[in-house]
């Protein structure tokens, strides 16, 4: 066994357009595309993945670093540092829960370097943004030298660090679509200490209103199963505006029971399952003022 | 693996090197510019000590490649002072008795240095999530927020 | 600047700025990692994957290929050399030689040009491994048949250590209450920020080696040891050091060994770092144990009779276990009135890594079970927890069953201050807020200073007075971060009259230095201060001789204060310091003055076996008060509040004292809550910060340290020890707090939101 100070070999490339990108990106060699460089280089420096061939940094490429309303959508970037879409006055104005999400992750000196395309590429079940991005149903814009496609958040996951991302294909653009209703929002991470922690339960709660009253309520979880993921048959007990204490509690319950947490050293399946519940129901009673 | 030429500004100087593509900027400020300042702890981005500011914001350089220094602008808490004047976060640091074994330090006083930048009278809860990055484990943390208040409002603050 | 008045002093019991602030705050400080030599290799340690396994073959062939490679050792090469606290327990290779005992020790070492190509060379070294059944844990390491860790330990038990002093079968019977419990403390670790490392260069016969040590001299003796030199061979140089808080840097480690090793065969300087994972999994940590405790109590709260059985889990080595195993019981006895005290302390080999000291060391386990279990009874009898502390706090002068002497206490006043607190008075106002639960808990301890173990324990100091004036104080004595630098400058300011920055400290080179016994037991403002004031005292001496000549007066008439020599009640005839210096240099054909100066304690017999008499000169009292938030349905705890009342002495500089105990406190509450090694057969699940949680700035509550003062005789300026209290007097604290707020008492440590929210649960008390 060896503790490796070092990072391993391997070489750079820094394109600076999306032309160069895709050229550099399918030349043969094994390639890892990144951003922020806070979730790969430590696995690069642990061996935990086999060493590329080379790292390409997207970060030459001053198209991809933005975060912005257009043509009706929030839009990300792939180098949109979690910082700059937290503190954006955008994200702030029309997406706070959004905002709160990534204010959660980890401290100011990975939020200055990492991104959101990032926290979510990575897709470890605890990503901070994601049960946000999950109940704002963004989209997702994967591009390789092919072409684009779409694909939905809640499609993307695959399992614990595993999505449906090819060889060849980065995340080109998240998207969120402007709600066309009064929003209230809510990220409540659960960990042990104030800040630095990978969260124990993820919990987004987004309702929508129209005219005063409850349209809808979304509920995204993480850290909770093999990928983040919504609560549909939580959701389906308060639909239509069936809301009560006991709706309230039973939506709790059922988010918890659709919840497939593990036993690891951080927390065990019983307490995850226990605050699945406990979280869920009081975003939901303080969203919704019951 | 090829080195490549960088060029960069540190601390206010112009520097040309030629670096391998894994080296990290930590290793690079550390081991080829003799700043030792700058500490490795964890070496993955878990504790702050290898905090410097890069382009004007805290980063963990342990975690930053050393290529992508190029054309940027980077401080370190070499850099901080000037000449022989002591910049006043310092200063603080020294009169509040706000370190121990001095490990932590050069990484807190650049996180506290940032906050001070962008925000000339934090309070409490706002020093506290500014050095939220930044690990110690002598001092308890109570004389280092101290002496960042006294710091700001001595730089000018509330 | 913060100052209390601890007598007529012109520098003592002020705050003055540490002398080594501004080379921390500039980063010019050097630690051992940024020293670097021309020439230098690096070297990597492999290191093993297994817990418990033989040591078939090691295949370096490949490995010696490498371009780059200089030279690749492996246990073998250190000849069955073995390193231990005591000459009986030396157990521990340098490398792993014919089993590997834990996941993580060292099996090999390569010295190369680079890091990189030292990683590399490590990838290419195969050994192959006899895998043997492991044991994980110190109840099954006991049992009949469990895998043997030593020959020469066949039932795995490392240490025993038995106090039986009054009778305590007697005591219980003549209780009103009497309460067993369980309790255990958990896997925790120094949590140090700078990594272990040292550079060796052997040279001309002998090697130099910088090392981030705490204790440089043991290093000094376990390299002599270990290579055969003199030690006048071998240099020891402590850089700045980036915390130690025992155990690790005060002891060797693999690399410290292999660097000398390599350095000895290549002939140039070779350099280790290791990585912070590699210090979790392979480094020393606190003993976690099991605490059996039994106490009597009267129903008026008089408790008549303790008795603890203590099982901690050793790990793979001994260490210096002994003197844990000792500690656990040897203050028992304080800081209350204990006529009867019964302790049984069992330390068991397991597969696991080694548990040596750690601030507060063995104390912390028994300390925390006897309060809890003290609260519980307290509870059960309708007292409340501070008059029950105050009822059977001891006051100066006491003497123990176990003839442990104290000469001054502070627990009384400081626990009445607690008790005059809004903290504590106001408790009752608001239990609850919503879903959060509020409570406030007080604990007492007491702390042994100026600890001593066996053997060489003096501390000394040289002071060389150069001609213009300046002097130059040489000491052995090492400053970790705790500023124990900067108090020593004060003292000798104090004696000579001379600001402290007319002084520079010398710090430890064993070609220079004196040999010190180390820093830990907060020894060194006791003892190193003891030497540094006699050191003053005999160059004042020689000093006032030659202005006696002068002035034609006697010595004694020499009075040395503001920077001036003068005779005693005549100001005007006197000189600046900085010129009696140079007439008294430059008298005759040139004189050399050098004053020296020695500890002195420690001289009487300490019965280590049966754990009878004074470990150290003095003891600290300490008496805390926390306040915890506790959410009622996550456990989540948020601590908010600390009020230490900490008696050691005099504090010497304030500021110091006060940040000593912040931390200290915040160390205890980390381990109280926050911080906990998960394992699995001996293998470490979270060796890295993000798991191993350590406080942030956002979880530290506001910390209030009030200094009481005694008076004690055994340490100079009367200053006791500070801050290893605050670490005892944390856990128990903050879990008496939980107990407040939730009703529920929790006996084993970490007490983490899992635990709470389930206990509560459990209790039907979730809202």
């Amino acid at each position: 066994m060896i503790f490796y100070r070092r990072l391993p070999k391997f070489d750079y490339v820094k394109p600076a357009s999306e032309a160069e990108l895709f050229k550099v990106i399918s030349d043969g060699r094994k390639a890892h595309v990144y951003a922020g460089g806070t979730d790969l280089l430590p696995k690069l420096k642990k061996r935990l993945l086999p060493p590329p061939d080379v790292l390409i940094d997207l970060k030459g490429i001053s198209d991809f670093n933005y975060v912005r309303i257009f043509d009706g959508k929030l839009r990300i970037g792939p180098t949109a540092t979690i910082y700059s879409v937290y503190t954006s006055s955008d994200v702030v104005k029309h997406f706070p829960i959004l905002s709160q999400a990534a204010r959660s992750i980890a401290a100011f000196q990975i939020q200055n370097r990492g991104t959101i395309a990032g926290n979510i590429c990575n897709a470890v079940p605890s990503a901070d943004s994601a049960p946000a991005l999950l109940v704002l149903q963004a989209n997702l814009t994967l591009k390789s030298r092919e072409g684009e496609r779409d694909v939905r958040i809640e499609d993307f996951f695959l399992g614990p660090t595993r999505t449906v991302l090819r060889d060849g294909e980065i995340l080109r653009e998240i998207e969120i679509p402007l709600l066309d209703s009064e929003s209230l929002g809510l990220y409540t991470k659960l960990s042990v200490r104030g800040r630095m922690d990978l969260a124990i339960v993820g919990v987004a709660t987004l309702i929508l209103k129209r005219d005063g009253k409850v349209k809808d309520v979304r509920i995204g979880l993480g850290a909770v199963a093999p990928i983040p993921f919504r609560a549909k048959k939580a959701e389906e007990i308060l639909k239509d505006g069936k809301i009560t204490e006991a709706s309230i509690n039973e939506a709790a319950k059922m988010a918890a029971s659709e919840s497939s947490p593990i036993d690891d050293h951080r927390a065990s399946k019983e307490y995850r399952l226990l605050m699945v519940e406990t979280l869920v129901r009081r975003s939901l009673k303080k969203l919704l003022g019951v | 693996m090829e080195k490549k030429e960088i060029s960069f500004r540190i601390n206010g100087e112009e520097v040309v090197l030629h670096v391998s593509p894994n080296r990290t900027l930590l290793e690079m400020i550390r081991e080829d510019l003799k700043l030792t300042g700058t500490k490795e702890g964890c070496g993955i981005g878990d504790c702050g000590a290898c905090t410097v500011l890069l382009d004007g914001v805290p980063v963990n350089s342990c975690l930053v490649l050393a290529v992508e220094a190029d054309k940027k602008e980077i401080l370190t808490i070499e850099g901080l002072k000037e000449n022989d004047k002591l910049h006043p976060v310092q200063e603080s640091f020294i009169e509040n008795t706000a370190l121990q074994c001095g490990f932590c330090t050069p990484g807190m006083i650049m996180s506290s240095y940032a906050l001070l930048k962008r925000n000339k009278a934090p309070n409490e809860e706002e020093i506290r999530e500014a050095i939220a990055g930044n690990l110690c484990r002598c001092t308890g943390y109570v004389k280092i927020i101290e002496a960042v208040k006294k710091a700001s409002s001595s730089i000018g603050g509330k | 600047m913060e100052e209390i008045f601890i007598g007529d002093f012109e520098f003592l019991g002020k705050g003055i700025p540490r002398v080594d602030a501004k080379d921390k705050v500039t980063g010019q400080a050097k630690y051992a990692a940024d020293i670097e030599i021309p020439g230098m290799l690096w070297c990597k340690i492999l290191r093993s994957p297994l817990p418990h396994a033989k040591i078939l073959n090691i295949d370096i062939t490949r490995a010696k290929r490498v371009i780059g490679v200089k030279a690749i050792i492996t246990g073998k090469d250190f000849q069955g050399f073995r390193w231990g606290w005591m000459p009986a327990t030396r157990d521990e290779p340098p490398l792993a030689d014919d089993k590997v005992r834990y996941y993580g020790e060292g099996v090999a070492a390569v010295a190369a040009v680079d890091e990189d190509t030292a990683e590399e060379a490590l990838e290419l070294i195969k050994v192959d491994y006899e895998e043997l059944p492991g044991v994980f844990d110190p109840e099954e390491a006991l049992k009949e048949g469990a895998p043997v860790i030593h020959e020469y330990r066949p039932n795995n038990i490392s240490w025993e250590f038995h106090m039986d002093f009054g009778d305590v079968e007697k005591g219980f019977s003549e209780a009103d209450l009497v309460r067993e419990d369980r309790f255990a403390t958990g896997r925790v670790i120094q949590g140090f920020l700078e990594p272990c490392s040292a550079i060796a260069y052997w040279e001309g016969g002998g090697v130099t080696i910088w090392a981030a040590k705490q204790s440089p001299y043991f290093l000094y003796r376990h390299i002599a040891q270990c290579f055969k030199l003199p030690l006048n061979k071998v240099r020891v140089i402590q850089p700045f050091v980036g915390g130690g808080f025992g155990g690790t840097k005060n002891d060797s480690v693999a690399g410290d060994f292999c660097v000398v090793m390599l350095s000895k065969i290549t002939g140039r300087p070779v350099k280790f770092i290791y990585t912070m994972e590699e210090v979790m999994i392979s480094a020393r940590r606190r003993h976690n144990a099991i605490i059996y405790n039994k106490m009597g109590m009267k129903k008026d709260g008089t408790i008549t009779a303790m008795q603890s059985k203590l099982i901690a889990d050793g790990g793979a080595y001994t260490a210096i276990g002994p003197l844990t195993m000792y500690l656990t019981g040897c203050i028992s006895t304080l800081p209350y009135k204990l006529p009867n005290f019964k302790h049984d302390a069992y330390r068991v080999f397991t597969n696991n890594p080694v548990s040596a000291a750690m601030r507060g060391h063995g104390v912390t386990h028994t300390r925390f079970a006897a309060e809890i279990q003290m609260e519980m009874m307290a509870e059960e009898l309708g007292l409340d927890p501070i008059e029950v502390r105050l009822k059977n706090a001891i006051e100066a002068p006491h003497e123990t069953v176990n003839k442990v002497t104290v000469l001054s206490c502070g627990l009384k006043e400081g626990l009445l201050k607690l008790k005059e607190s809004n903290l504590w008075k106001e408790r009752e106002k608001e239990k609850r807020k919503n879903h959060i639960l509020i409570g406030v808990g007080v604990s007492g301890t007491a702390y042994l200073g100026g600890a001593r173990q066996r053997g060489h324990q003096a501390a000394a100091a040289v002071l060389r007075l150069c001609e213009d004036g300046s002097i130059e104080y040489l000491t052995g004595a090492t400053d970790a971060g705790q500023g124990s630098d900067t108090v020593l400058l004060q003292i000798i300011a104090e004696e000579l009259g001379v600001p402290p920055e007319q002084i520079d400290i010398q710090r430890v080179d064993s070609a220079y230095t004196p040999v010190d016994p180390g820093t830990y037991g907060s020894r060194v403002t006791a003892l190193a201060g003891e030497a540094a004031m006699k050191a003053a005292r005999d160059l004042k001496r020689q000093l006032a001789e030659i202005a006696a000549k002068e002035w034609n007066v006697k010595p004694e008439d020499i009075v040395f204060k503001n920077g001036k020599v003068f005779v005693k009640d005549n100001e005007e005839k006197g000189l600046p310091f900085r010129k009696m210096a140079q007439i008294a240099c430059y008298s005759g054909s040139g004189r050399v003055l050098v004053g020296r100066g020695h500890s002195e304690y420690g001289i009487e017999p300490l019965d280590f076996e049966k754990g009878i008499g004074n470990a150290g000169t003095s003891y600290s009292f300490t008496s805390q008060l926390t306040r915890v938030e506790v959410d009622a349905e996550t456990g989540f705890v948020k601590c908010t509040d600390m009020m230490i009342a900490h008696d050691c002495g005099k504090p010497l500089n304030p500021a110091i004292v006060e940040s000593q105990n912040q931390g200290a406190a915040v160390q205890g509450l980390g381990q109280a809550i926050y911080e906990e090694f998960k394992m699995d057969k001996g293998k470490t699940l979270n060796p890295n910060f993000a798991d191993y949680k350590i406080p942030t700035a956002l979880d530290v509550p506001n910390i209030e340290v009030i200094h009481i003062l005694t008076e004690d005789p055994n340490v100079p300026y009367g200053a006791k020890e500070a801050s290893e209290g605050a670490i005892v007097s944390s856990p128990p604290s903050v879990v008496s707090a939980i107990h407040d707020a939730t009703g529920i008492w929790f006996k084993e440590l970490p007490v983490t939101p899992e635990k709470i929210a389930l206990a509560l649960r459990e209790k039907g008390r979730g809202s």
